[in-house]
């Protein structure tokens, strides 16, 4: 089954590019792969541990301006100032994750708007390295390449990305590492008392989730060739991806890709039809609270409830026979078998 | 080195700040104590109730300390909605985080309202008295300033006053402490949730209306506020609120200290370094806090 999909996903990535009409529409399925590369970076954290991040945005936008700074500051060609920064953005995971996970729920979610918060003050203030408010111009990878042909080397870059993080998310869903993670989801007590080393998985689980969100970053700049810290570093892009992964289904490995493809495409559209209004807020917020009062499994889940609601009676699991058939059934094999 | 002069004028303005962080501290941790809650629109709230103390005064021309009479019961009634509607009904082993959730969804709907409604503009309340001000030792203290700050000390002292002295404040500590033992010597422990969460809000309704007499609003303003309010439960000990009252006069004058060689922006860190200072060496908090030891 996730293989089947996987399939149709690869073959998906490849097609879109020669399927676009226009290359406005092949930019927003950039975008759109952007925000599928996120979410499932994010769910490493959220779907096997049960942590919430709302700083994730902010990961990406160090990817972003590690990138970006590596390329201008230290001469790095693009690619290997993409790899580097992730290195760098997965290094300084350690220390934030040593802070947020030391202790349960609550701690982990106050460092991660607090990480976004901080990272905007500071990329703000000291423009004399990030350029401030002002922005950061990222040096495009291929010069003198047309439009349309750069956005269709990034479709397939970041499609790359996302097949290896879905591979990765795969690969650990199956692992004694990822069993050990999904124990800390269920019940981190019991899990610790089990011999399972909560911290230290919780700790690497975040860590390389840090360095995908990283490369998605990069990557990023690496594209639109122009940062600025606003939108580097928003709590709404946190609350965008939270909103991905929860919609789609935090415990499936297309959940979350098929969470991005909804509200990118929908994000998309309403940035065409009626720009950046504070409704936005009101919409993300609205649908955000939705999800989490009436369907916090995601949809996935709810639809396949709801099919085998509807086919209830061809495949129950539950035995159809009263106590006294049963024993009734029992006794007649006891007396064929005896005779 | 400053003139003793301008480190007494910090010191003083420092503790004027300290005093409005410590009552809406003292809010969200009378959530967290009750439900185990971060709640991320407690400053949000705040920033709706500075703009209501605005519009009492641009728009009908009142006292912008008059908006308390409606502000202050509309959001007690909020707060019980909120617990009682959205955050009781959440499932209990997955409420942290999902609680959350919500509340940060509420913040957003909240800042995006008041954008739709009010724009994205700078307000400022204009008094008679907003730029008065007086002398002591050398310093000088606005009046405005010391408005917010008696009514940050009179709600801190009437919280105390409730949670110690009134049957509903001892109902309310006690459901606090064991939500079970509670109900069993018979008291209604959701009701009280509820009321407990309406008495967190109003923190917010009293502290939004001292924050407008002297500052410039806009809608995005409540990220400013919640970041420090949270470093100031974590360092406080989460859930103590005598700790949360301690950390947030500690922060708010080391924050005033600080804005004289470092500016105002850089100031600002000084919260996130303590944030992040108490999880890695003390995670259970700084000033005690029963309840930290595992959240």
């Amino acid at each position: 089954m996730p293989l089947a999909a996987g399939a149709v996903l690869i073959v998906a990535i490849a097609m879109f590019p020669s399927l676009a009409p226009n290359p406005y529409i092949l930019s927003s399925g950039v975008i759109v792969l952007n925000w599928a590369v996120l979410a499932t970076a994010w769910n490493f954290v959220g779907g096997f541990t049960g942590y919430i991040s709302l700083g994730h945005g902010a990961l990406a936008g160090l990817g972003g301006y590690a990138t970006g700074l590596l390329i201008t500051k230290a001469d790095l060609p693009s690619f290997v100032a993409l790899i580097v920064a992730a290195v760098l953005v997965a290094a300084l995971a350690v220390p934030i994750g040593f802070a947020a996970l030391r202790v349960r729920g609550a701690s982990f979610v106050i460092v991660s708007i607090a990480l976004v918060l901080i990272l905007l003050l500071v990329f703000q203030s000291w423009s004399s390295v990030t350029g401030g408010s002002r922005g950061l111009v990222v040096p495009r990878p291929f010069p003198g390449m047309l439009r349309p042909e750069h956005h269709r080397v990034f479709f397939f870059l970041y499609g790359g990305l996302l097949l290896l993080a879905l591979a990765t998310w795969w690969l650990l869903d199956r692992s004694r590492f990822g069993m050990g993670l999904k124990a800390i989801r269920e019940d981190e007590d019991k899990a610790e008392s089990l011999g399972t080393p909560t911290f230290a998985y919780k700790l690497t689980v975040f860590v390389v989730s840090a360095a995908f969100t990283a490369l998605a970053g990069g990557l990023y700049a690496l594209w639109f060739g122009d940062l600025d810290p606003v939108f580097q570093f928003s709590v709404l892009t946190g609350s965008y991806i939270v909103l991905m992964a929860l919609l789609g289904g935090v415990r499936n490995l297309y959940g979350p890709v098929l969470g991005a493809i909804v509200v990118g495409v929908a994000l998309e559209y309403f940035k065409v039809e009626f720009g950046n209004t504070p409704l936005h807020l009101v919409t993300t917020g609205l649908l955000l609270g939705l999800v989490v009062m009436f369907m916090p499994d995601g949809v996935i889940p709810s639809l396949t409830a709801l099919v085998k609601r509807l086919r209830k009676r061809e495949d129950s699991s539950i035995r159809e026979v009263t106590a006294a058939d049963l024993a009734e059934q029992r006794k007649r094999e006891r007396e064929a078998a005896n005779s | 080195m400053p003139s003793g002069a301008l480190l007494f004028q910090s010191i003083i303005l420092g503790l004027l700040l300290g005093g409005l962080y410590a009552l809406l501290a003292a809010g969200l941790t009378l959530y967290f104590g009750i439900m185990r809650v971060v709640m991320i629109a407690h400053s949000a709230f705040l920033i709706l109730a500075a703009y209501l103390a605005w519009w009492t005064n641009d728009r009908l021309g009142l006292d912008p300390l008059l908006s308390l009479v409606v502000t202050v019961p509309l959001f007690f009634g909020a707060g019980v909605l909120l617990q009682r509607g959205l955050l009781s009904r959440l499932r209990p082993a997955t409420l942290t985080m999902m609680s959350v959730l919500i509340t940060f969804a509420i913040a957003l709907m909240i800042e995006g309202l008041l954008g739709y409604a009010f724009t994205g503009t700078q307000r400022r309340i204009q008094l008679g008295y907003g730029t008065a001000s007086f002398g002591i030792f050398g310093a000088r203290v606005a009046v405005v300033k010391l408005i917010a700050f008696a009514l940050a000390a009179i709600s801190l002292v009437a919280l105390y006053l409730l949670m110690k002295r009134t049957q509903f404040g001892w109902a309310l500590r006690a459901t606090i402490q064991h939500q079970d033992a509670a109900r069993l010597v018979g008291i209604d422990t959701e009701r009280t949730a509820g009321f407990g969460f309406g008495l967190g809000l109003a923190t917010a309704a009293v502290g939004g209306t001292a924050l407008s007499l002297d500052t410039t609003i806009y809608p995005s303003l409540h990220w400013h506020w919640i970041g420090p309010l949270m470093a100031i439960i974590v360092v406080g000990g989460l859930g103590s609120v005598p700790g949360a009252a301690a950390a947030a006069l500690l922060l708010g004058l080391a924050q005033s200290l600080l804005q004289i060689p470092m500016g105002a922006t850089w100031a600002q860190t000084v919260f996130y370094v303590a944030l992040f200072a108490t999880l890695a060496v003390r995670p259970q908090g700084f000033f005690g806090g029963r309840l930290a030891q595992r959240f």
